[in-house]
């Protein structure tokens, strides 16, 4: 469905979906994330970059698995515990980051279903903003094969075309949203969708980041396992793990149990977001490390991202948003990295 | 996977089963054994697993780890594990008593391929704490004869108190069906009866071996792998015929988590039986 909607119309949009849990980007601290809000006022669609995608709603970055108490009389109680029965609206997600959860959902996916991560994903709707400027510095997923338009794993995606937006839905869920608030929602103009094509056109053009010839760069990468290329790179890693915390396609983690009282015991398992970028990663028990130094971890996220991931899903786990990059504290630039792969030895 | 995978998952995979630990006791100064029991008699009774396979044990408090199941199929009823003391689970494990109760998930990963090695010669090489996985094929061999041809033990350990299993290999060495040599690195206790020496030296004891209708089975401390495979390879036994299973950190069993994931695979899924032939085309498994 395509239809337009004038910006000062937005906030009565929002004011219909208010059975839902809303979240939009909202600035804190320097620093732009998610936030839920029950005031309409409040939807910001004109932001640079959250600091964390939206996957820390879908994918929280600590949630309850399970509450247990263990009496020394009778069986141990163990209650599942799973996300809340609310739908939720997130406002201004941007396209590469919708993508990267068609990412998380593949792994999520599959025999064993992840029943946390579905409930949340499923009871989401998801409406995007295109970049008609790159919101980043360093965005880049005209590289990965993204743009900065792309709808995969959008519901509903908003081109701003200055005084209304350019509407597209492309699931039932999307459409749910403007049936909501049906009069608001007006048919395009020819006008309209001639400034929409334009506004494209330019927005991709405007994307100055790239990997260049990105199809030699898997092949490159098996061959390079053995490279000292790794402890060059590594180097001046401070194993940090704000790539991986970062990155809207990585979805690593732990489960542990967390005990608020000793006798009787009682706790939570939670789930966390965890790193391969930590040495505890791997290690057995026994202490024994099959990726046992910086070199092996960055080898590990780069070949995951690039290689690995494109064998089991077909896709790079990578969407171009540039986060890893810019926000890396010693400045180990993704692209930079890619780029000495793809010339190595030539 | 194969479809018995599924037959514990319920909507929620991370939810365990109550499973009774039914007996206990140690098979070394730091390895315990442990038989446990799904609490719910018809689940205990319907459980099928595959010699291979993996499942997750929890300790309320202090959190679950993997373990891979010491037990056969062909005996069902009872799950044992043999678990060495090592870390936050294994330690609340080994403070547990006969009749306490543990959350259990699973099986998880692929298994044997006990089709394809039907009617075959079973070769097994083991070395310390990797008798756990190896027992269970042992067994399920042993429980099934008649549709194996020539079965073979070679087990290795440190020292004679900490061979595990060492009383149920020395009977099985009665046994005129299975061809079983242990050996010890050193004996201090000057009463070792069997072979002193690494477990490859036992490849020296082997009768001929049928090279292409032999599966060779592995599964032992990383630094063995690469000598025994380094024998097996001599003796010419196909790529794909050569078996190991491996462990690996992990935390879901499922998949997801990423903390086994080498390659594009994931022990927890495509294995933790895998083939020389796997660790030839996928770097960093052994």
């Amino acid at each position: 469905m395509q239809k337009v909607l004038t910006k000062k119309s937005l906030p009565q949009w929002v004011k219909k979906l208010l059975s839902y849990t809303i979240y939009t980007p909202v600035e804190e601290d320097d620093h732009w994330n998610f936030v839920a809000t029950d005031n309409p006022e409040d939807i910001n669609l004109d932001y640079p970059l959250t600091t964390l995608s939206p996957k820390k709603i879908i994918f929280p970055q600590r949630e309850i698995f399970l509450e247990f108490c263990d009496s020394t009389e009778g069986n141990p109680e163990v209650k599942e515990v799973l996300p809340a029965e609310k739908s939720a609206v997130i406002f201004g997600v941007r396209p590469c980051d919708a993508k990267a959860l068609t990412f998380t959902d593949k792994v999520f996916g599959g025999d064993f279903k992840d029943i946390y991560y579905w409930k949340r994903r499923n009871q989401t709707t998801l409406v995007g903003i295109s970049c008609n400027t790159p919101p980043y510095t360093n965005c880049f997923c005209v590289s990965v094969n993204g743009s900065p338009y792309s709808k995969e794993g959008l519901d509903i995606l908003l081109t701003d075309l200055g005084d209304k937006y350019f509407v597209e839905t492309y699931t039932k869920k999307g459409e749910k949203l403007l049936n909501l608030a049906k009069g608001l929602f007006k048919s395009p103009t020819a006008k309209d969708k001639k400034d929409l094509e334009k506004i494209r056109i330019d927005s991709k053009k405007k994307i100055k980041r790239q990997i260049k010839n990105i199809k030699k760069i898997p092949p490159k990468l098996k061959e390079m396992f053995d490279s000292p290329f790794w402890d060059e790179e590594s180097m001046s890693c401070l194993r940090c793990g704000i790539c991986t915390y970062l990155c809207p396609t990585c979805h690593c983690f732990d489960i542990n149990d967390e005990i608020t009282s000793s006798s009787p015991i009682k706790g939570k398992r939670i789930r966390t977001w965890d790193t391969c970028q930590f040495p505890d990663f791997t290690m057995h028990s026994s202490g024994h490390n099959p990726r046992p130094d910086k070199a092996s971890r960055l080898r590990q996220r780069i070949l995951h991202k690039f290689l690995y991931f494109v064998d089991r899903y077909q896709n790079y786990q990578c969407t171009g948003c540039g986060r890893c990059i810019s926000l890396c504290p010693v400045g180990i630039d993704l692209l930079e990295v890619l780029d000495k792969v793809r010339d190595y030895g030539s | 996977m194969n479809g018995e995978n599924k037959q514990l998952t319920k909507t929620n995979p991370f939810m365990p089963e109550t499973a009774r630990i039914v007996r206990t006791y140690h098979l070394t100064e730091d390895v315990k054994f442990f038989q446990v029991r799904i609490v719910e008699m018809d689940k205990a009774l319907s459980f099928k697993y595959r010699p291979g396979q993996f499942a997750m044990i929890s300790v309320l408090g202090a959190g679950e780890a993997p373990f891979s199941i010491s037990s056969t199929p062909s005996r069902p009823g009872l799950l044992e594990f043999c678990i060495r003391k090592a870390g936050t689970v294994t330690n609340a494990l080994f403070r547990m008593k006969e009749n306490d109760l543990v959350g259990f998930r699973g099986p998880y990963g692929n298994g044997f391929p006990l089709e394809k090695m039907k009617d075959k010669d079973i070769l097994i090489t083991v070395g310390g704490l990797g008798v756990a996985p190896l027992r269970s094929v042992l067994l399920y061999c042993l429980d099934n004869r008649d549709q194996f041809r020539r079965v073979s033990l070679l087990h290795g350990a440190k020292r004679p108190a900490e061979m595990i299993f060492r009383e149920e290999f020395f009977a099985l060495k009665q046994r005129e069906d299975l061809e079983c040599h242990l050996a010890v690195d050193e004996d201090d206790t000057g009463t070792w009866t069997e072979n002193i020496g690494v477990v490859t030296t036992l490849f020296l004891k082997l009768k001929e071996i049928d090279i292409a209708n032999t599966f060779a089975l592995i599964c032992g401390p990383p630094v063995m792998y690469k000598f025994v495979i380094k024998e097996l390879v001599k003796l010419n036994i196909p790529k794909d015929q050569i078996l190991m299973t491996l462990e690996r950190r992990m935390k879901c069993g499922v998949g997801k988590c990423g903390h086994c994931a080498i390659d594009y695979v994931y022990t927890c899924l495509d294995g933790p039986v895998f083939t020389y032939w796997d660790v030839i085309h996928m770097r960093e498994l052994i």
